[in-house]
């Protein structure tokens, strides 16, 4: 295992109280934009080489042997990021407010709270507490008070917070597509009938088909791989991947996943199949085995997506019966 | 169909029978009810704790069955599913949806007949579950 030369690692954890192959709220795209790829970005910045990933869902945690297991390495630095926001963060300020501080263990927080973001020396490493993130701010250690932009993605609220924030340039996300006219954007291989009604701003992900007499938007992103039906309108809400809706439907205030639609004016999920409004487009089988390499040979677990992103195959990992999966960046 | 009520105001519990032949018998009666109505008519969709597409389509033949004849109807959803759901197909943006017969009682329009409503919501009850 290489050990980049300022002796720091990154280790990534998913928060998420459902199950994280279904989870919809860490590791779906925003505006086909991947959280996790563009934490990886910043963790690149800083010249990691080596990366841990974990789909641990207990509580989103470290496990205490992990610390420990990195310890034994020689690792004199850990980088933990909790999948549970996106922040515009620049990881090498975090980096040298800890170096400053001399604390075993840093904690990244804005004015919400802690973002799931922190730093563990050595000495943290090798007691391996697994509550890091309580006992740091125990031990009265100054947090890292992060200022720009960041946003918690753990709820279908907050996460079209994001999109709306994306869409209207008040972050520095952008949609991952082409921009077709003021505030519209859509991806690779869309298809949209003539008599379909954009209104910016909104998102289309690639490969999506939009038929006659649908309304897409303001402020509504359907993800790649989607079908929207004759006449349906889609506002305010977010569409995630292969899902297809009914014709005619109203969908407003909403993050709707495959036959589920969670409401987010009353909270509420409500069972769209049953009621034959709304499915999961089952993926094509035959796209994964031509898939290109993935673009790092010392990539494992990892292969390139239809539209060029990077998929991390948790997967087999987790068959595999490893807690982590490792990638040189 | 002989739920009906002449007082101003029916109110319909919307069948959720599993069994096809009985779900047949009592969407046939509702959509009559509704046919011969002169008064303003609430569907209780509350009894039924997830809407299928069959269900869904019979909200809509309500829907249809008053706009043709110029009836009020409104529903009580019962759960926020419901809700979610009539909203979704649109049925709320062509009728009134309550969370409760209660609520749907003692909207103004439907005021100045609310002594009669417990023994209509009564009698209907009875008859639908019959």
């Amino acid at each position: 295992m290489g050990i980049h030369e300022a002796g720091t690692c990154a280790a990534g954890a998913f928060e998420n109280p459902r199950s994280f192959y279904s989870s919809y709220s860490t590791r779906m795209p925003v505006l086909g934009n991947d959280i996790l790829q563009s934490w990886i970005e910043r963790v690149r910045k800083l010249g990691v080489q080596n990366l841990w990933l974990t789909s641990d869902s207990r509580s989103g945690g470290v496990a205490r042997s992990a610390l420990g297991e990195l310890a034994r390495q020689g690792i004199e630095r850990l980088l933990v990021i909790k999948l549970k926001s996106y922040a515009e963060m620049d990881l090498t300020d975090l980096l040298r407010f800890h170096c400053e501080r001399h604390n075993p263990v840093t904690e990244a927080q804005d004015s919400r709270g802690q973002l799931g973001v922190s730093l563990l020396d050595r000495r943290a490493l090798r007691d391996g507490n697994e509550a890091h993130e309580s006992s740091a701010v125990a031990c009265g250690q100054i947090p890292y008070q992060f200022r720009g932009y960041a946003k918690r993605i753990l709820s279908a609220r907050e996460r079209q917070e994001l999109v709306g924030d994306a869409l209207t340039e008040g972050c520095a996300m952008r949609p991952a597509g082409t921009q077709i006219r003021d505030k519209v954007w859509v991806g690779e291989g869309v298809k949209l009938a003539d008599t379909v009604r954009l209104a910016g701003p909104t998102y289309i992900g690639a490969r999506t088909i939009v038929r006659a007499g649908a309304t897409i938007g303001p402020f509504a992103s359907v993800e790649s791989d989607c079908v929207v039906d004759c006449g349906t309108t889609v506002e305010r809400s977010t569409v995630l991947p292969h899902t297809y809706l009914a014709p005619g439907l109203l969908i407003r205030h909403g993050l709707v996943d495959g036959g589920q639609m969670e409401d987010l004016t009353w909270g509420t999920v409500a069972d769209l199949e049953p009621a034959g409004l709304g499915s999961r487009i089952q993926r094509r089988e035959s796209r994964r085995p031509t898939l290109r390499p993935a673009p790092r040979e010392t990539v494992p677990n990892a292969f390139s997506g239809a539209d060029g992103s990077v998929v991390w195959d948790f997967a087999a990992s987790s068959a595999a019966s490893k807690p982590w999966l490792q990638v040189r960046l | 169909m002989n739920a009906m009520n002449t007082v101003a105001r029916t109110i319909l519990p919307f069948p959720c029978a599993s069994n096809s032949g009985r779900r047949r018998s009592l969407r046939k009666g509702l959509l009559a009810a509704l046919r011969v109505s002169s008064s303003p008519v609430i569907v209780d969709v509350s009894g039924c704790c997830s809407l299928n597409q069959e269900d869904i389509d019979l909200l809509l033949d309500c829907v249809a069955q008053a706009a043709g004849r110029d009836t009020q109807v409104f529903f009580v959803a019962g759960s926020l599913a419901n809700r979610v759901l009539l909203e979704v197909t649109r049925i709320s943006s062509v009728a009134q949806v309550f969370n409760s017969v209660t609520e749907a009682l003692a909207y103004p329009h439907m005021s100045a007949e609310n002594d009669a409503k417990a023994q209509t919501a009564n009698e209907s009850q009875e008859r639908w579950g019959a």
